[in-house]
């Protein structure tokens, strides 16, 4: 499908790609920019020069080695529990939706959530810290009670997408939601 | 100000002046001849005040003793507490933005979505060609109407 500059709630570049597997099923998947070489070695080299001035004053090696050893965990952590790859939602109509995110090592996450719990889809503007941003979200209802809102599942969290992305994700989703 | 409305102070009836009170329903902000003699009161009160507080910080203490007046506090505190004043407004002007973040509902709460008195509204009927009450319109109709072109909607109906 065709990529526009979309963007994230911050200026940085993202990308979104539609796919229709069939005609109740849509895939949509939000790409973050990958990790840069550049910020990791500028970050390593921050931290390790901060690490030698101590030793050159405290002229103790512990500091090095413990230097070296965090920003490998560091590294390991943020890579595997921090930095989300792609988040992708799964609309399958009359079935549910699925959502999953992909972090950059690999790792993945998923969730599903069955049709009759779904209330509907929605672009909801709420404050988040100092400025006031749109996001999607799922609307979930208690099977015995219909009218009312249970609870909220808010979507992309991770990339959080500026409001010509959502749009379009909004807009495909109510077709499919609208059929079933 | 209407006529009407223009007292003197100094009345020497105040039954009267209790009576125009009375006569006065709205309670607005406007500048009024009493409230500048309370203002110009204050404003001398706290002048003495400064000056007192001034005289009592750099008289020393042999003088002070002197004259009687032995259990003062220490001079130490004419310093530390506009200190300790004026730290504390920062402080709490920090923790005023912090507090407020805090107490905003997260992304995930149904505090964005709704609340207890927009679900308490029941679905009233009106009387024939009147006016309907007032009741908030749900978020999907709300998206529906942004977002989805008016060609789909005609469709779906």
């Amino acid at each position: 499908m065709e990529d526009e500059a979309f963007t994230d709630i911050n200026g940085k570049a993202i990308s979104l790609d539609c796919h229709s597997h069939s005609g109740f099923c849509r895939e949509f998947t939000v790409s973050s920019p990958k990790v840069s070489v550049g910020k990791v070695m500028v970050y390593t080299c921050c931290v390790w020069l901060l690490a030698y001035t101590v030793f050159f004053f405290t002229q103790n090696t512990a500091v090095l080695s413990s230097a070296i050893l965090i920003t490998l965990v560091g590294m390991m952590f943020h890579i595997h529990f921090v930095k989300v790859d792609h988040e992708s939602l799964l609309v399958i109509g009359s079935l549910g939706i699925q959502v999953s995110s992909c972090y950059a090592s690999g790792r993945e996450t998923t969730t599903f959530i069955e049709m009759s719990k779904i209330k509907d889809i929605v672009i909801n503007e709420a404050i988040y810290m100092h400025q006031i941003i749109y996001y999607l979200c799922v609307l979930l209802k208690d099977p015995a009670e219909p009218k009312a809102v249970s609870s909220v599942v808010p979507l992309f969290q991770s990339s959080k997408p500026r409001l010509n992305c959502l749009v379009k994700v909004y807009k495909s989703c109510q077709e499919i939601l609208s059929k079933c | 100000m209407s006529p009407a409305t223009t007292r003197h102070p100094n009345t020497s009836e105040p039954h009267v002046s209790t009576v125009k009170h009375l006569i006065m329903v709205e309670n607005s902000p406007s500048p009024l001849p009493e409230r500048a003699i309370y203002g110009f009161v204050l404003y001398l009160a706290s002048q003495f005040g400064f000056f007192l507080y001034c005289l009592w910080a750099f008289v020393p203490e042999e003088w002070l003793h002197l004259i009687g007046l032995t259990y003062w506090p220490q001079k130490y505190w004419a310093l530390a507490v506009p200190i300790y004043l004026l730290v504390a407004l920062t402080i709490s002007l920090v923790i005023l933005f912090g507090v407020n973040m805090n107490n905003t509902a997260p992304l995930d709460s149904v505090d964005n979505i709704t609340d207890m008195y927009a679900q308490a509204q029941g679905t009233n009927s009106c009387h024939k060609g009147g006016i309907p009450r007032i009741k908030d319109v749900s978020i999907s109709e709300v998206n529906k109407m942004f977002y989805l072109s008016p060609q789909a909607i005609k469709s779906r109906n």
